[in-house]
């Protein structure tokens, strides 16, 4: 399961990223199921965020799950966008605090995974070397949300990766998610400091490589039991568990 | 690829970087100074000769300077390259904290222009040698060869890569390595929109894994021929090793 793929047209970025080219991604790396988010967040600046991520699932049931991506500024209507996802089977929450200038320690921020937290579904933050995302800011969400599992993506990215591990170790309901940073070796790391089963493989497809990022987690070399964890076993746990 | 004691922990001697090469199919590599424990640079250079001289002539030396230290630094380099053999000149702003745009850094160039051999910038640290500061240099120099290692770039979001497309759009002497690039369709329209050319592959061993690095490349969509260059024949080029290899050889840093 490839717990982070990306559906959205973004023409001022050039990326044009659609849910056949994720399967089709999904297919070449021998991957089942994945799960889509928005680039942009809900309600702003694309109101439509939610329906395009509904509509990829349904054009494809059983391979893709959903995540809404909700811009934590706008209050009791975030809110309500992240209740109506959720009826509509939604399976987690994104947040980017780069694209939407929120600290992860912001009170609107917060909001928004302690409502996840009630569905018992993941809050999965871009977690990487930029202001407002680093594996040390969004611990303070883990510290003050501790009934949410929060999910670092890229664990750190390319300089803060040691740092997400630590932060792993420090709180319970942290996991990490390997796409995009490029190091094999600190997914062994994280195995062994915090066990498998706060693993996660993700790719930040279809523009990244799934069938890359699963070398890469073949390349950390872990055990087969540690290994089904992370490519599978822990992601299906989380999203078995949303209601 | 990196050689020699590395002050942050990740060394690599020429038999361990013969011995990745061999696992990975790789033929050839440029090898650059790690950042010394003693910070002598000087004594690095040396060792990368030591490193070339012991690698059974499938190394190439690349020699490292600071430019903040200004004539010594030129002086360093001259002897790296008249003396020593080295074929280039690594300028790595993020470890020795210069500007790539700095104008001191000129000097320093101007030395490996005179020698004719190619400058790699570690690039896409902030502040220090983002995409545009180190385009700023090469249009400064356009008969030197710059190659910008991590595709110009060092952003998990993806932002870096409009301002890594002006900085090669604007200088047609900048080439770009695919260390650690990650958007699999940045390299791809690189070579769509710049030519295969101007990307060249590289592992930066030991740092990242060129067992990974290597499918960047391999398992893009790219034809068979820019798959040649990016894997050796841009490398030949560039650095104008002796012979050619065949596909699949040269890793470069």
């Amino acid at each position: 399961m490839d717990t982070h793929l990306h559906v959205d047209d973004i023409p001022a970025l050039g990326w044009k990223l659609d849910a056949a080219e994720c399967v089709r991604r999904m297919d070449e790396a021998g991957i089942g199921r994945g799960v889509v988010m928005t680039i942009v967040d809900a309600p702003e600046i694309n109101p439509q965020a939610l329906d395009l991520v509904a509509d990829a699932c349904a054009a494809y049931p059983g391979r893709l799950e959903a995540f809404a991506r909700i811009h934590p500024w706008y209050g009791h209507e975030a809110v309500g966008l992240l209740e109506q996802a959720f009826a509509r089977g939604f399976k987690g929450l994104k947040l980017h605090p780069v694209s939407t200038l929120s600290h992860p320690a912001s009170e609107d921020t917060l909001r928004l995974v302690r409502v996840a937290a009630e569905h018992h579904a993941p809050t999965l933050f871009h977690c990487g070397d930029e202001p407002l995302a680093t594996p040390y800011a969004v611990a303070h969400a883990a510290a003050a949300c501790p009934q949410a599992t929060i999910i670092l993506g890229h664990m750190g990215g390319y300089f803060h990766v040691d740092e997400a591990i630590e932060v792993a170790e420090q709180h319970d309901n942290v996991v990490l998610e390997s796409s995009a940073m490029p190091y094999p070796e600190k997914i062994r790391k994280a195995v062994e400091r915090i066990g498998a089963s706060r693993v996660l493989y993700a790719s930040d497809g279809p523009a990244c490589s799934p069938r890359i990022e699963v070398e890469k987690v073949r390349l950390a070399g872990l055990a087969a039991d540690a290994e089904r964890l992370v490519f599978a076993g822990n992601a299906v746990r989380l999203l078995d568990a949303v209601s | 690829m990196l050689v020699g004691e590395s002050i942050f922990g990740r060394s690599a001697d020429a038999a361990e970087l013969i011995g990745v090469m061999d696992d990975v199919g790789i033929e050839h590599a440029i090898v650059c100074p790690a950042k010394p424990p003693d910070y002598d640079l000087s004594g690095a250079n040396e060792a990368v000769a030591e490193a070339v001289a012991a690698g059974a002539g499938r190394l190439t030396g690349i020699a490292r300077v600071d430019p903040l230290l200004g004539d010594a630094a030129c002086a360093d380099l001259e002897r790296a390259l008249a003396g020593l053999g080295l074929r280039g000149l690594l300028l790595h702003p993020w470890e020795e904290t210069f500007g790539i745009a700095d104008r001191r850094v000129d000097l320093v160039v101007e030395v490996a222009r005179r020698h004719d051999v190619p400058v790699i910038v570690a690039a896409g640290y902030p502040w220090l040698s983002e995409a545009l500061q180190v385009g700023a240099l090469a249009r400064r120099f356009p008969d030197v060869t710059f190659v910008a290692t991590n595709g110009l770039q060092l952003n998990i979001s993806g932002l870096g890569q409009i301002d890594a497309e002006l900085a090669l759009a604007r200088a047609d002497n900048l080439l770009i390595q695919t260390t650690g690039v990650y958007r699999e369709d940045f390299l791809e329209n690189a070579v769509r929109r710049f030519g295969a050319h101007r990307v060249l592959y590289a592992s930066s061993y030991p740092l990242l894994d060129p067992r990974l690095e290597i499918r960047r490349v391999q398992w893009a969509s790219f034809s068979d021929v820019a798959a040649t260059a990016l894997l050796g024949n841009n490398a030949v080029e560039v650095f104008r090793l002796r012979s050619e290899p065949d596909e699949a050889s040269v890793d470069e840093e």
